[in-house]
């Protein structure tokens, strides 16, 4: 098979995994070597489906010795299988690398023969990519769940980042749809990359030149849509392990009817976009907005409104709080109103130290005022707020705009 | 009214507010020497004037911090009608309230300026983002560009960090100008007969080294393969990565 094949197969086993980000570390290019990671992150390009490439996003193999039904590399899959060489994935990193295509590599696998084996081969492309090529460019891996300790800590050492995919998010369900797994396998290597973290930036203090550990952090992944869990329990893990593990990013991804045979998996034929949004929106104002979980899900409300976003519907289900002034609130307080986001409070933080602001203000800074003017006041004769108006009557009046937005073939009744 | 003439370089505006001061007046217009002159004008022309260039920029720097020069240069670079009065205002102020007034939102100039800078630095972001290098058969990797601002030289110092082993150039196919980096620095050359075409920024086939087209197809094919097909949003893909940059798209460009 040639290599152009093999990259059409593995790219397209990789396409389910969501994370491509390429930010977090800053690692310099090194005297005779090549590449840099930017803090930041740069995308490259944008796919058919508008998602970013930064990364070559690709498997070592999609072989797999599990059979997890939500994926589409599990074992009773009827699919064209194949394995990159080191060598292969090597040249094609830096080759890449060289025309300024990607940011670096992301390495995941399906599982050869046993984890150990597998983790093995991503930590010496990763090697290599380091030591023999000098490459400094951007590395994420993957590590496979029941990997050796000793492998793990060993990728770290290449690795920007690593990541290991949790998937479902209860244990009873992941249970039911990959029996192989358990929750135990998949977070053991977390708390461990976690440790390594801590003790390395420990070290770090004393010796500068200690070797980078996962300068960028880890990551993980969650399916959401393929078994019943509420987005409570969703936001509650997620929350969880960006308190406990440290996580910089936990990533969702609406279901792909990957396969369509399986009684346990709902049948669907798209992927829940609109709630998939709803809980980057949500994990936004968790990491962004000071939101705590249980003010954006709670007993009351275990799912998130579809209809408006997590913030207007926090806003709406706590209208004592409105209206705010935005010329004395403090940030957390600024944080909260919807139509303003980390940027604009900075700005209007910065900016009413010069003058009172009044909504012209706001709007040339960057307020949605369409939404906002139903929460604040500011340095002008005050409008009808939610307090005057009620929840309900703001619901409408802004889920009313929002419905002509989405119906671009609405058109008004002609009267006659 | 009264406009002033200058040559269109940042140093050529900063005599120009030198002037201004010095003359105690204020010039309703300062014209780069395409732009469009007024009627019934006096007008006065500003010979470029590098100590009084600099004198002016250490002021700002002085009051305003780096910062504050980086944000004026990178808002002369937007070429946005007017520019220059704006950064005239924003001196004056600036000279006037001897503090930084970059975080002054509320006012109207600076906010112009804010954004003005913003646009601009986005510009250099999606340079860094969509440049893409082929490889010539004498081993440089060369990349032309077509970026709506003036940006090149913010972005040489990126990729020589970055690309510090490999020769490169790197062409704005506008302003025909570009950069060569050789092993060691880098510098600005123009091309007179190119071995490229402007319009694809493809180099001719015999310019071209034997493995490019390999790479070339082998990015194009990992370009399709990761799009998952259920999810299809032609209009973000465009949102992200505008039509403009698709001519020196590998991934795009036919």
């Amino acid at each position: 098979m040639n290599l152009q094949e093999k990259i059409r197969i593995l790219a397209a086993a990789a396409k389910y995994d969501v994370s491509c980000s390429s930010s977090g570390s800053d690692r310099a290019n090194q005297p005779g070597g090549i590449g840099s990671a930017a803090k930041a992150g740069i995308c490259h390009s944008f796919a058919d489906d508008g998602r970013c490439i930064s990364l070559l996003k690709i498997l070592y193999s999609n072989h797999c010795i599990y059979d997890c039904a939500y994926c589409v590399n599990r074992h009773s899959n009827d699919i064209q299988r194949t394995t990159f060489t080191v060598k292969e994935l090597v040249d094609l990193t830096i080759g890449f690398y060289r025309r300024n295509y990607i940011e670096g590599l992301f390495l995941s696998s399906g599982v050869i023969n046993n984890p150990d084996f597998t983790m093995e081969r991503l930590v010496r492309v990763a090697r290599e990519l380091r030591q023999i090529h000098r490459f400094n460019g951007y590395i994420h891996l993957k590590t496979i769940p029941g990997g050796s300790s000793r492998l793990v800590k060993e990728a770290a050492l290449y690795a920007d980042r690593l990541s290991v995919n949790i998937e479902i998010p209860s244990e009873g369900n992941l249970k039911m749809l990959a029996p192989e797994k358990d929750y135990p396998s998949v977070l053991s290597p977390m708390s461990l990359i976690k440790e390594g973290i801590v003790q390395y930036k420990e070290e770090r203090r004393i010796y500068r030149h200690t070797p980078l550990f996962a300068p960028a952090g880890q990551s993980t992944q969650l399916i959401i849509g393929a078994t019943p869990d509420s987005d409570r329990q969703i936001l509650s893990l997620a929350s969880n392990l960006y308190a406990t593990q440290n996580l910089k990013r936990v990533y969702y991804s609406g279901y792909n009817p990957t396969n369509l045979y399986d009684s346990r998996l709902p049948a669907i034929t798209v992927p829940p976009l609109k709630r998939e949004n709803r809980l980057y929106q949500s994990d936004w104002l968790m990491r962004f907005y000071q939101f705590s979980v249980d003010e954006i899900v709670n007993d009351a409300h275990p799912d998130l409104d579809l209809s408006v976003d997590p913030k207007l519907s926090y806003a709406l289900r706590n209208p004592h709080i409105f209206p705010i002034d935005v010329n004395s609130a403090d940030h957390h307080m600024l944080l909260r109103i919807p139509g303003v986001g980390p940027k604009s409070a900075k700005m209007i933080l910065a900016a009413r130290r010069f003058r009172k602001l009044n909504s012209q203000h706001l709007r040339r800074i960057g307020v949605v005022m369409k939404r906002a003017q139903y929460f604040i006041t500011c340095h002008e004769l005050p409008t009808a707020t939610i307090q005057e108006l009620q929840p309900e009557r703001v619901r409408s009046m802004l889920t009313m705009d929002l419905r002509k937005q989405s119906l671009p073939n609405a058109h008004q009744l002609s009267l006659w | 009214m009264l406009e002033y003439l200058y040559d269109g370089t940042f140093a050529g505006l900063l005599t120009a507010i030198f002037h201004a001061f010095r003359r105690k007046e204020y010039p309703d217009v300062i014209l780069r020497p395409q732009g469009q002159r007024l009627l019934f004008a006096t007008t006065h022309t500003v010979e470029t004037d590098d100590v009084m260039a600099q004198r002016v920029l250490n002021g700002i720097e002085r009051y305003g911090g780096k910062t504050t020069c980086e944000q004026l240069l990178h808002a002369f670079l937007s070429q946005s009608n007017n520019v220059e009065i704006l950064i005239l205002q924003y001196a004056r102020e600036l000279f006037f309230q001897k503090r930084p007034i970059m975080a002054d939102l509320g006012n109207s100039f600076v906010l112009q300026i804010h954004k003005l800078d913003r646009r601009v630095l986005r510009e250099v972001q999606r340079v860094l983002m969509f440049i893409r290098f082929e490889r010539s058969a004498d081993g440089i990797y060369f990349a032309p560009f077509a970026p709506k601002y003036d940006v090149l030289p913010l972005t040489v110092g990126h990729f020589k960090h970055r690309f510090a082993d490999q020769q490169w150039v790197i062409y704005d196919t506008v302003r025909d100008y570009g950069f060569h980096y050789h092993g060691k620095r880098v510098e600005q050359i123009t091309i007179n007969a190119p071995a490229f075409s402007r319009d694809s920024g493809k180099l001719s086939v015999e310019m071209e080294h034997e493995n490019e087209d390999d790479y070339r197809e082998m990015w194009r094919v990992y370009f399709r393969s990761i799009a998952i097909s259920e999810r299809l949003n032609p209009t973000l893909q465009r949102n992200f990565m505008p039509k403009r940059f698709w001519k020196y798209l590998t991934e795009k460009k036919v």
